[in-house]
């Protein structure tokens, strides 16, 4: 945790929205920019292409895209910024990185050929949904 | 000790070259040849012998911005503007420009990053980056 709490800066307080909105396309860019070095500390080479980890990004951000209070974002832009260094820093596995962000919220169950067919609806939503 | 042990298999991966280096070589050269140090005086000073070409340009920027997954690639041209022609929103544009970094090994610095808003931008300013490779 104090790992965690030393490599965070907090910045102060976005005055504006236009401010707020700014931080998080300089986040972006850091996120973006840190790439090679995660496909390299995750060997993600094989699984995942840089343009798939920076669409990835945008969509992540996008979820909020309809926040309009500086505040809340800055409070997202530390969640995300943490995040990141977290990633950045090695403090997560392979499968953590490639669970959440490279096969994402399709669940593990990617083809829904013929044998699927036949299972239930349950099923189904349990697959897509429980794997973290 | 250590350092002893290391030593060796250190100077077995690094292979030093028997031949002086350039400059000397080129000056010891001029003493015979003078139009030998003018020759050497008049070589591109970058360390690239061959810069992109604008051809070469134009056609990596087009195919980045073709693999963007919300772009149609039958609208890119050479003179869309990313926001008005090809449907890009903010945050898109900054992923392209991210792109177009990746693709020509640059770090574009955020003042000129926030300018880049269309395809002849993009191009221009990669046209005429001295690293850009």
């Amino acid at each position: 945790m104090a790992f965690t709490m030393r490599a965070v800066k907090v910045p102060p307080n976005s005055a504006s929205l236009e401010e707020a909105r700014h931080r998080v396309f300089d986040f972006f860019k850091q996120a973006c920019r840190s790439i090679p070095t995660v496909m390299e500390i995750y060997n993600l080479d094989d699984v995942v292409t840089p343009s798939q980890l920076r669409s990835t990004i945008a969509k992540e951000i996008r979820k909020n895209q309809n926040v309009t209070n500086p505040k809340v974002i800055d409070m997202l832009l530390f969640k995300g910024t943490e995040e990141l260094n977290n990633i950045v820093e090695h403090a997560k596995q392979r499968h953590h990185v490639i669970g959440q962000y490279v096969i994402g919220q399709e669940g593990l169950v990617h083809e829904l050929g013929s044998k699927d067919q036949g299972s239930s609806d349950f099923l189904k939503k349990f697959y897509t949904s429980n794997y973290f | 000790m250590a350092a002893a042990a290391l030593r060796p298999a250190i100077l077995r991966r690094i292979r030093l070259s028997p031949s002086p280096s350039l400059p000397f070589a080129a000056s010891a050269a001029a003493a015979s040849h003078p139009h030998a140090l003018v020759r050497w005086l008049a070589r591109p000073m970058s360390s690239h012998d061959a810069h992109l070409t604008r051809e070469e340009v134009v056609d990596r920027v087009l195919d980045v911005l073709k693999s963007h997954p919300k772009v149609d690639p039958s609208k890119v041209t050479p003179e869309a503007h990313f926001e008005k022609d090809l449907g890009l929103d903010s945050l898109d544009t900054v992923e392209v420009v991210m792109a177009i970094e990746e693709e020509f090994k640059l770090e574009i610095p955020d003042k000129e990053a926030d300018k880049i808003d269309s395809l002849p931008l993009a191009i221009e300013y990669v046209a005429n980056h001295p690293m850009a490779g």
